[in-house]
């Protein structure tokens, strides 16, 4: 992985970390990045909870260090714990994480692994588990995270390793 | 039709939900304005993306127009003549993003930089995610195409 960044962040720094990431030299899709960004996590289908189980197994599986490292204050503060977090690994169906958060990480892998390879036994589960809505929602979360971890790590500058850190929803 | 809510594209699925279908369209739209990196590029890497997912859907959509010429051409563009040297780079560079992005060298990195500066790279990686997120969720969703000749020679 690249250590160096590929790119120069913009000058002028705002206190936003998006804002003044890489993100920031393309100011015309900037905004609507951050409204997405805001939809995800506080659109109210899925609880941020859910929505951070959803978004550290792909960190995991991508292996975007910084992606790895953060967790989002709404979900801590929804009841994500370290101890759940731990358990969103590769044998997490032997884990005591409830079946609504397995289908979570089973319905993740399987757009990482093989999207189109979904078989009718998980297809059942979760059409019994989740309504329509919260299936696009959980969707389009996956979607916005791999994306967006895969550009961090296509941009470069990406350390080793990284303390767990806290960040709110960017504004 | 989709196995989630009976959409049948896209736009259908996302509509059960408004307000993420209504941000997720801005977005999407705005990588076809922005001027870092020239639309038809972007379309080339969006259907190269198609080919190597092999999604037919994708592959039938048409976000650009970038002629009939180079749609044939793209599963074999590396050995076409075709292709400006941007627009290689940025083939290139999508191709490995596709297989790992962890894969990308500075050197496939800097080839898009040299054509589209800084910027262009940054405008260029996220239409990958966001690409790339589109056509997975087509073959997750099992969306079928509409009745149009298939992906022109899928990935290699």
């Amino acid at each position: 992985m690249a250590s160096q960044p590929r790119v120069t962040a913009p000058q002028q720094q705002t206190g936003n970390i998006v804002r003044d990431s890489a993100l920031g030299l393309v100011p015309e899709t900037l905004d609507k990045y951050m409204d997405l960004t805001r939809v995800i996590w506080e659109g109210g289908l899925l609880n941020p909870a859910e929505v951070e189980i959803a978004r550290l197994r792909n960190a995991r599986k991508v292996n975007c260090v910084f992606c790895k490292s953060v967790r989002y204050d709404i979900a801590v503060a929804d009841g994500l714990t370290e101890e759940k977090v731990q358990m969103i690994d590769d044998d997490f169906q032997q884990t005591s994480l409830t079946d609504r958060e397995k289908l979570i990480l089973a319905f993740t892998d399987q757009y990482l692994n093989d999207p189109a390879g979904l078989g009718s036994e998980l297809k059942e589960k979760l059409l019994q588990e989740f309504t329509p809505e919260e299936l696009v929602h959980l969707s389009m979360a996956v979607a916005y995270f791999n994306g967006f971890s895969r550009c961090a790590v296509s941009l470069g500058g990406m350390p080793d390793e990284l303390p767990v850190m806290q960040i709110s929803v960017p504004q | 039709m989709n196995w989630i809510n009976g959409g049948t594209d896209r736009a259908t699925t996302l509509a059960s939900v408004p307000e993420l279908a209504g941000t997720f369209k801005a977005l999407y739209e705005s990588f076809w304005t922005q001027p870092h990196i020239p639309g038809m590029t972007l379309e080339l890497c969006r259907l190269r993306l198609a080919q190597l997912h092999n999604s037919d859907l994708e592959w039938a959509r048409k976000d650009c127009e970038i002629g009939a010429g180079k749609r044939e051409q793209l599963a074999g563009w590396s050995s076409c003549d075709g292709f400006t040297h941007a627009e290689r780079a940025c083939i290139e560079f999508t191709e490995i993003y596709a297989m790992d992005a962890q894969a990308i060298t500075d050197d496939i990195a800097a080839a898009v930089k040299g054509h589209y500066g800084d910027a262009g790279l940054v405008a260029l990686v996220e239409a990958l995610g966001i690409f790339d997120g589109m056509t997975r969720l087509s073959l997750l969703w099992q969306l079928s195409a509409p009745d149009v000749a298939k992906n022109g020679g899928q990935g290699e």
